[in-house]
C-alpha cells in the first residue's frame, strides 16, 4: 500500500470577526468565522484527493492552509515527502523547539518518522518546503500578470527562491516546465504575453509556473472551472500525465462533482468547514451515504435530456460560517433531520474500510424513507 | 408566423485589424412558449447573436445583413423610440454575470419599478404592487423590496434579475449564461425556476450557455454555434440522441457523465479560427476528425438531415425528408 504523503489532522482556520468599539466593551467573547473547523484526511503518494463542496464551505481555505498561504488556527499538517534534507530539517526542528512551537517529544517523533509539521515550521524553512508544494490557481485570466511575458511569469519562482545558476540555466528550466505543461515548442511561447494565447494555454502557463520548481505535491484549486468544456479534459489529462511521469500527488479542489468523479481517486465532501463524507470516488458517487452528498449528486446537470432524474433541491442557501448551527451543521437543510441532529454532532462512521460518513442515519438512528 | 424569425443574421465588428465576423449568417425561428438553447465555446458569437436581437451592440458592432422579425417588426431596422418601446416591454434579457449587473446604490425594488413606469401608464403604487408579485413569483420574500443588492446572496441577486426581466410581462426573455457564476445547488434552483416560469407564463426563451448539460435540462430546441455559424439545429432530445455534426458529437463527448461510466471525457483539440479572416471551407475543418479535402474548399450548407433536424457538414446526407 502506498505511503502517506500528507496527513491533515483536525485542521482549523478561524478568522476573528472584527468588533466595533461599543461591542468590544459590552461583550467579552470574540466571535470567529470558522472557515475550516476540524478537517482531517490523508493523501497518499501519487494520489489525487478531491475536496468537493459549495462555495464558502472552506475547501480553498483548507488548500491554502496546507501550504500556509493562510495560517491555520489549530490542528496538524504533516508532510512526509522529501523537500528538506536531513540537516535542514534538524535545524528547523531545533529552532521550533527553542521557540517553544513544539515540545521535545514532538521534535523526537518528527525526527524519527521524517514527517514535517507544516504548521510549526519557521517562515524561511516553509519557503523552502513550498518549493515542493505548489498551487495551481483557478482563474487563468486573472492569475497571470498581463505585463509580464510568459518567461517572466514562469521564471518568477526561480528568482524568488534564488534558484538557477545563471540566466541560461533558468531559461532551460523554464523551457522544460513549459514543455512539461504541453506548451510546445517552448521557444514559441516563452516570449509571448498572456493575452496572446488562448484560455487553455493560459492555464498551462499557470501549471508551468507551478512545475518549474519541480514540486512533489500540488494543490489545484478549480483548475478547469473557468475553461470551456471542450478543453477541460485536455488540462485534466495533462495533470494525469504529470502524475504518471513525475509521480506528483494532487489535492484537487472543485465544486463540480462530475469532474471529481472522472479525475480523482478519493473524494471528501465538505460542508460548512467540515468533511461530512469521505471515501473512494466510485463508492462515494455510486453509493452516497450522507444526505448532502446525495443532494449534490442529484443536482449535477446530466448532458442528456432523456435522462430525467429525481432532483433533491435543498431549500435556501448555505448557512453562514460565522453562525454554525449546533448539532449536525447540515440539519437546517437536511430532509431527514431528527431531534438528535439538532443537539449532537455525529462522529465519523465507517461504512466500508475506507469510506466514512458523519451522519446519525448511518449510525442506525431513524430511517431514510 | 413564429414569434421570432431570425433570417441570415450577420453581425460584424469593426476592429483595428479588420472586420470581425462574429455572427455570420444564422437563421432560426422561435414560437411562443418555446425555449431554445444556443450553445458553443466562448467567442463563437452566441452572445453577439442575442445582443443583436435586442440591438444592444457596442459602438463598433453593426448588423451587416439579414433580418430579425419579432412580432412582425424587423428589429434590425428599428431605431430610437420605436426600438425603446419594444425593449424590455416585449423582449428582456438576463445578463451574464447578473450578480454584478444590479446598481449597488439603488434599492432593488426601485430598480424594477423603473422599467414598469417607463413602459406603462401606471402609478407607482401599482408598480410596487407588481414588483411584490414578481418577487413572490421568483421566490423572494416581498418584504425585501426596500433592500440593497449587497444584502442579497448571489443566488438571490440572480432571482432579482429574473424578476426584473419579467417586470413588463415580456414575450421573449434572453438568458445569457444564467447560472455560470453560481454553485451547483443554486444553479439547480434557478434552472427549475426558469423552467417553471417559462411554462406558467408561456414565455419564449433563448438560453445561452457553453454548458450543454444546462441546456439539456431546460430547452426544447437546441442550436449549436461554431465560429459565427449554426452548425446543427433541432429539438434538444434529437440533438443529444442523434448528433450529426462532428462538432456536436465532440461537445457531447466532452462532458463527464456522473451517471455513466467513470472515464475521462474526450476533448476537441485546437482552437476556433480567427473570425477576421475565416477559412474558406468548413470553419471546423482544422479541428475535425473526419476532415477531407472538400472541407477546406467548400463551405457546407445547413441541410435538413431528418425532419426538423439541420446540420452543416459535407458528410451528413439527408434521410427521410
Amino acid at each position: 500500500m502506498a505511503k502517506d504523503l500528507l496527513v491533515v489532522e483536525d485542521l482549523q482556520v478561524w478568522f476573528p470577526v472584527r468588533r466595533g468599539f461599543f461591542e468590544s466593551l459590552t461583550s467579552k467573547e470574540q466571535r470567529y468565522v470558522k472557515a475550516v473547523d476540524g478537517v482531517s484526511f490523508n493523501i497518499k503518494e501519487r494520489e489525487i484527493f478531491c475536496l468537493v463542496g459549495e462555495s464558502g464551505c472552506g475547501k480553498t481555505t483548507t488548500g491554502k492552509a496546507i501550504l500556509r498561504l493562510v495560517d491555520p488556527t489549530g490542528g496538524n499538517v504533516r508532510y512526509y515527502g522529501t523537500g528538506l534534507n536531513a540537516a535542514m530539517m534538524k535545524d528547523a526542528i531545533e529552532r521550533a523547539v527553542s521557540k517553544k512551537l513544539i515540545s521535545k517529544a514532538e521534535a523526537e517523533q518528527a525526527l524519527s518518522t521524517g514527517a514535517i509539521d507544516v504548521r510549526k515550521l519557521p517562515k524561511d524553512k516553509m519557503k523552502m518546503l513550498r518549493q515542493k508544494m505548489q498551487m495551481i490557481f483557478q482563474d487563468p485570466y486573472e492569475s497571470l500578470n498581463p505585463k509580464q511575458s510568459i518567461y517572466d511569469i514562469v521564471a518568477e519562482p526561480l528568482v524568488v527562491n534564488n534558484l538557477g545558476a545563471n540566466e541560461a540555466d533558468r531559461e532551460n528550466r523554464v523551457a522544460k516546465a513549459l514543455d512539461d505543461a504541453g506548451l510546445r515548442p517552448p521557444k514559441h511561447f516563452m516570449w509571448r504575453y498572456p493575452h496572446e494565447v488562448s484560455g487553455g494555454q493560459r492555464q498551462r502557463v499557470g501549471i508551468a509556473g507551478a512545475l518549474v520548481l519541480e514540486p512533489a505535491f500540488l494543490v489545484a484549486d478549480e483548475p478547469v472551472s473557468m475553461l470551456d468544456v471542450s478543453i477541460r479534459s485536455e488540462i485534466l489529462k495533462l495533470m494525469l500525465d504529470l502524475r504518471d511521469k513525475k509521480g506528483l500527488t494532487y489535492l484537487f479542489i472543485t465544486h463540480d462533482l462530475s469532474v471529481a468523479y472522472v479525475f480523482s481517486d478519493r473524494i471528501g465532501i465538505m460542508y460548512l468547514g467540515k468533511i461530512v463524507e469521505l471515501g473512494p470516488t466510485e463508492e462515494v458517487i455510486k453509493k452516497p451515504m450522507h444526505p448532502y452528498t446525495k443532494a449534490l449528486i442529484s443536482v449535477v446537470p446530466k448532458p442528456d435530456p432523456r435522462m430525467k432524474t429525481e432532483k433533491i433541491i435543498l431549500k435556501g442557501e448555505r448557512p453562514d460560517p460565522a453562525h454554525i448551527p449546533p448539532g449536525c451543521r447540515f440539519h437546517p437543510r437536511c430532509p431527514y433531520a431528527m431531534e438528535k441532529c439538532k443537539v449532537e454532532e455525529p462522529d465519523a462512521i465507517y461504512v466500508s474500510q475506507e469510506h466514512w460518513v458523519s451522519c446519525w442515519l448511518a449510525a442506525g438512528e431513524g430511517k431514510t424513507e | 408566423m413564429a414569434l421570432l424569425e431570425v433570417d441570415g443574421l450577420k453581425t460584424y465588428f469593426k476592429t483595428q485589424e479588420g472586420t470581425l465576423k462574429a455572427v455570420d449568417g444564422i437563421s432560426f425561428n422561435l414560437d411562443k412558449g418555446q425555449a431554445m438553447g444556443l450553445a458553443g465555446e466562448s467567442g463563437c458569437g452566441k452572445t453577439t447573436a442575442a445582443l443583436s436581437i435586442m440591438k444592444l451592440l457596442p459602438a463598433n458592432g453593426f448588423i451587416a445583413g439579414g433580418s430579425i422579425n419579432f412580432m412582425k417588426q424587423d428589429m434590425s431596422k428599428l431605431t430610437g423610440d420605436k426600438l425603446r418601446a419594444i425593449r424590455w416591454r416585449d423582449i428582456s434579457i438576463i445578463f451574464q454575470g447578473a450578480m454584478n449587473a444590479l446598481n449597488p446604490v439603488k434599492r432593488v425594488g426601485d430598480q424594477i419599478v423603473e422599467p414598469i413606469l417607463l413602459h406603462e401608464k401606471v402609478d407607482e403604487d401599482v408598480a410596487v404592487k407588481r414588483v411584490k408579485e414578481l418577487f413572490e413569483l421568483v421566490g423572494i420574500n416581498p418584504n425585501r423590496i426596500r433592500e440593497y443588492p449587497h444584502e442579497f446572496s448571489g443566488g438571490m441577486r440572480q432571482r432579482v434579475m429574473i424578476a426584473m426581466a419579467l417586470a413588463c410581462r415580456p414575450k421573449l426573455v434572453i438568458c445569457d449564461e444564467p447560472t455560470t457564476a453560481l454553485d451547483v445547488m443554486i444553479q439547480a434552483q434557478i434552472l427549475q425556476l426558469l423552467k417553471n416560469l417559462q411554462q406558467e407564463l408561456e414565455l419564449a426563451m433563448i438560453i445561452i450557455s457553453h454548458d450543454l448539460s444546462v441546456l439539456a435540462e431546460t430547452c426544447d430546441l437546441l442550436s449549436i454555434m461554431y465560429a459565427g455559424k449554426i452548425v446543427e439545429r433541432s429539438s434538444a432530445v434529437e440533438v443529444f440522441a442523434n448528433p450529426q455534426h462532428p462538432y456536436t458529437k465532440g461537445l457531447i463527448a466532452a462532458f463527464p457523465n456522473i451517471k455513466g461510466e467513470r472515464k475521462m471525457p474526450a476533448s476537441i483539440a485546437g482552437n476556433p479560427p480567427n473570425l477576421i479572416n475565416p477559412p474558406v471551407g468548413c470553419r471546423f475543418a482544422d479541428r475535425c476528425y473526419a476532415v477531407q479535402d472538400l472541407c477546406r474548399q467548400e463551405e457546407p450548407p445547413l441541410i435538413e438531415v431528418l425532419p426538423g433536424h439541420f446540420a452543416a457538414c459535407h458528410f451528413v446526407k439527408p434521410r427521410g425528408v
